[in-house]
């Protein structure tokens, strides 16, 4: 296997078997030093595993997977000190308080010179520094963790699903800790069902499903290459813009509340859609014009949501 | 291994245990409150006095010499019923488990008896078949009740024994096989000591080992330098400094409060070791055995609690019955106890020796056992 000196990570043909049950299928990626790299894909579809095993903690069925250009089967302590991970749902020591849990984690990894207010004031988290660590909510946990991930300056930094089960607020401040981390030129392998943070966070994207890559590519690549079109939304009084636009051979989709939305290939279509409504004289008002995003990429190449109620509903 | 890690995971034991109440009190207080309700109760158990309410129905200067006999004897403290009353339905409104009743004619039986008239004999009077029956009112479902009446069967066979004119045939002489004279609460401390060490050990492990796991710190940690060895080393460190302060703590309160007679030696020392190692091992068995938190915790207390009644921690094995002290005997805590009370109370360093190899063997082979179920990769 030629490894590229700018990679961070290097992973072929890994394969992974519970038993009968295929985890990881045979994938092959890699993952270029200072880049965030998104893992995408549903519960169940094996990111977890891989991660896992690029993280030294689980060992692969076949394949190779390199870490820093260290074999991830033989070199674990060479490699442990230099990786930092936030593990899908991190949980520590209760009674023990944010400042204490990061100087806990320090002296793990012997590190006399971490920043421990620096660490704090990334995750945001000065107002909560003498807090017990049952006591924070859970994205101020997420934001802990990150924050401990960090504790030994890592080269590659894991974050397993950092935003799961967490409320939007609580996601948006932890994607900004993670903008910080991108900021710092840290290299990131995200894990995540959440598309946006994909989409926000991402140089590069891997899509994963039944255990298989199915697509890779930055999110505008993924995009371009698997849904290049517009959709177009508006709202009509009533069903005469529904007909008008269906004549003109689109396909619109409408809801209950006569929202319509139509998929075009180019922004001329959408001139022309206002135009033959504005001549039949259709009451609607114009809404939003927005490229699909890459739910619309997943649903395109798996035929399946990735998380429930998440689709946009306009026909592939 | 390192130092380092091992010490900062005991820094974080140490502050998760100061700030958990529950944790400070089954590790201090409960073994000290142990101590001093049992230590209460048994205080006087070299010479127990027992409530006895005596209904004299005769009312003569006889009758009253046997009362004040029987009180000057000191196992009882006397109460009188009134003769008027009828002595059944008095015990039960009393809820008295036991009423002696002097009948009336006690004295003119025993002047027959002796032959004696205003303590001068009189051999036309004397008749050496003359009787008379105490009877004894009791609740055959009081513990006391089978005692009390040993003890007085063994007071009036004395008395019949004297009357008889003969000296008796045979006699007792008492040897204590211990130089000096130990208490209850002399031999009831060690069994604490064992207790305390068996479940702080115990359930510290599946505490530490299965709660982390199932809350996916172990997982965390995994991606960290520290290895399994460091991880398990630091759990036995803590878990002996938590069992050598409850043993100091059940100590200092057994001196001070009850003046015990124990001495303190490096048996005890290895005692607690190989308790901490052999339970610890057993904890990190069930953790891995379990799947769940609760139910290693569950797998725990069955293990505990039959152990802490079988081996003889609260009270001897001679009061079981046959086949349960057979099974005590396949108990490590039986051989901790008895090994520690050969350490403390009759310091019979041969005995202690003997008892800490077998510990010793059962802590090796558990502890390896241990070591080796404990997975650390993979998060499980």
């Amino acid at each position: 296997m030629t490894i590229e000196p700018e990679h961070a990570i290097d992973v072929e043909n890994l394969t992974k078997r519970y038993g009968d049950l295929l985890a990881v299928n045979d994938i092959s990626f890699h993952v270029r030093t200072g880049e965030v790299f998104a893992f995408l894909g549903p519960n169940g579809a094996g990111k977890t595993t891989t991660v896992e095993i690029i993280e030294t903690i689980r060992t692969p069925t076949s394949g190779k997977v390199s870490l820093l250009r260290m074999d991830v089967t033989t070199r674990k302590r060479d490699i442990l000190p230099r990786i930092g991970v936030l593990p899908q749902g991190f949980s520590s020591f209760d009674r023990i308080t944010v400042r204490e849990t990061i100087q806990y984690y320090a002296r793990l990894f012997g590190r006399r010179d971490t920043d421990v207010d620096g660490l704090i004031e990334l995750a945001n988290l000065k107002d909560k520094s003498n807090d017990q660590f049952k006591n924070l909510s859970g994205g101020l946990k997420q934001r802990l963790g990150i924050a401990i991930a960090l504790v030994n300056d890592p080269e590659v930094v894991f974050l397993d699903e950092p935003t799961t089960g967490l409320d939007p607020r609580a996601r948006r401040e932890v994607w900004n800790v993670l903008l910080s981390l991108k900021k710092n030129g840290k290299t990131v392998f995200l894990t995540t069902h959440y598309m946006e943070e994909a989409e926000l966070l991402a140089d590069t994207v891997a899509i994963i499903s039944k255990g298989k890559i199915i697509a890779m590519g930055s999110p505008d690549e993924l995009i371009e290459r698997n849904a290049n079109y517009l959709v177009f939304t508006l709202k009509a009084v009533d069903r005469a813009p529904f007909e008008i636009i269906q004549r003109m051979g689109f396909e619109p989709v409408h809801d209950n509340h006569q929202t319509l939305k139509v998929r075009v290939e180019h922004t001329d279509d959408i001139q022309k859609i206002l135009n033959a409504l504005n001549d039949a004289g259709a009451a609607s008002l114009g809404l939003d014009v927005r490229k699909p995003n890459l739910e619309a990429v997943f649903l395109k190449l798996t035929g399946e949501a990735l998380r429930e109620g998440s689709g946009e509903g306009v026909p592939e | 291994m390192s130092g380092r890690v091992i010490a900062a995971n005991l820094v974080v034991s140490i502050k998760t245990f100061s700030r958990e109440k529950s944790a400070i009190f089954f590790t201090i207080a409960f073994p000290i409150i142990l101590i001093l309700v049992f230590g209460t109760i048994f205080l006087n158990q070299d010479n127990p006095s027992f409530d006895l309410y005596v209904q004299d129905l005769d009312q003569t200067n006889s009758s009253a010499q046997l009362v004040e006999t029987l009180d000057r004897n000191g196992k009882f403290k006397i109460t009188t019923v009134d003769p008027a009353l009828d002595a059944t339905q008095y015990a039960k409104d009393k809820k008295l488990n036991f009423v002696l009743v002097i009948p009336k004619g006690y004295e003119k039986a025993l002047v027959r008896r002796l032959g004696l008239i205003g303590g001068i004999p009189n051999a036309a009077i004397r008749d050496p078949n003359a009787s008379v029956t105490i009877t004894y009112i009791y609740d055959a479902s009081a513990s006391s009740t089978p005692t009390k009446i040993q003890l007085l069967q063994s007071g009036f066979a004395v008395v019949n024994q004297g009357m008889s004119g003969q000296p008796p045939f045979i006699r007792a002489a008492e040897t204590s096989m211990l130089t000096t004279k130990f208490r209850f609460i002399d031999f009831f401390v060690p069994g604490i000591i064992a207790m305390s060490v068996m479940t702080s050990s115990l359930s510290g492990a599946v505490n530490m080992n299965a709660e982390l796991r199932q809350k996916g710190v172990i997982r965390k940690l995994s991606t960290t330098p520290i290895t399994r060895t460091d991880w398990i080393l630091s759990n036995i460190l803590y878990q002996f400094m938590l069992a050598v302060i409850s043993a100091l703590a059940i100590l200092v309160v057994s001196y001070a409060v009850f003046s015990v007679r124990l001495q303190i030696n490096a048996w005890l020392f290895a005692f607690i070791v190989l308790e901490v190692f052999a339970f610890g091992g057993i904890g990190m068995i069930l953790t891995r055995v379990a799947n769940e938190a609760e139910s290693a915790t569950a797998a725990a207390n069955f293990i505990m609690f039959p152990m802490m009644f079988l081996s003889g921690s609260f009270f001897p094995l001679e009061l079981m019955p046959g086949f349960l002290q057979t099974i005590a005997r396949i108990l490590p805590l039986y051989y901790v106890n008895e090994g520690l009370r050969a350490a403390m109370v009759s310091v019979d360093h041969t005995a202690a020796l003997r008892y800490c190899a077998m510990i010793g063997v059962f802590a090796t082979v558990v502890f390896v056992l241990g070591i080796n179920t404990t997975k650390w990769d993979e998060g499980k």
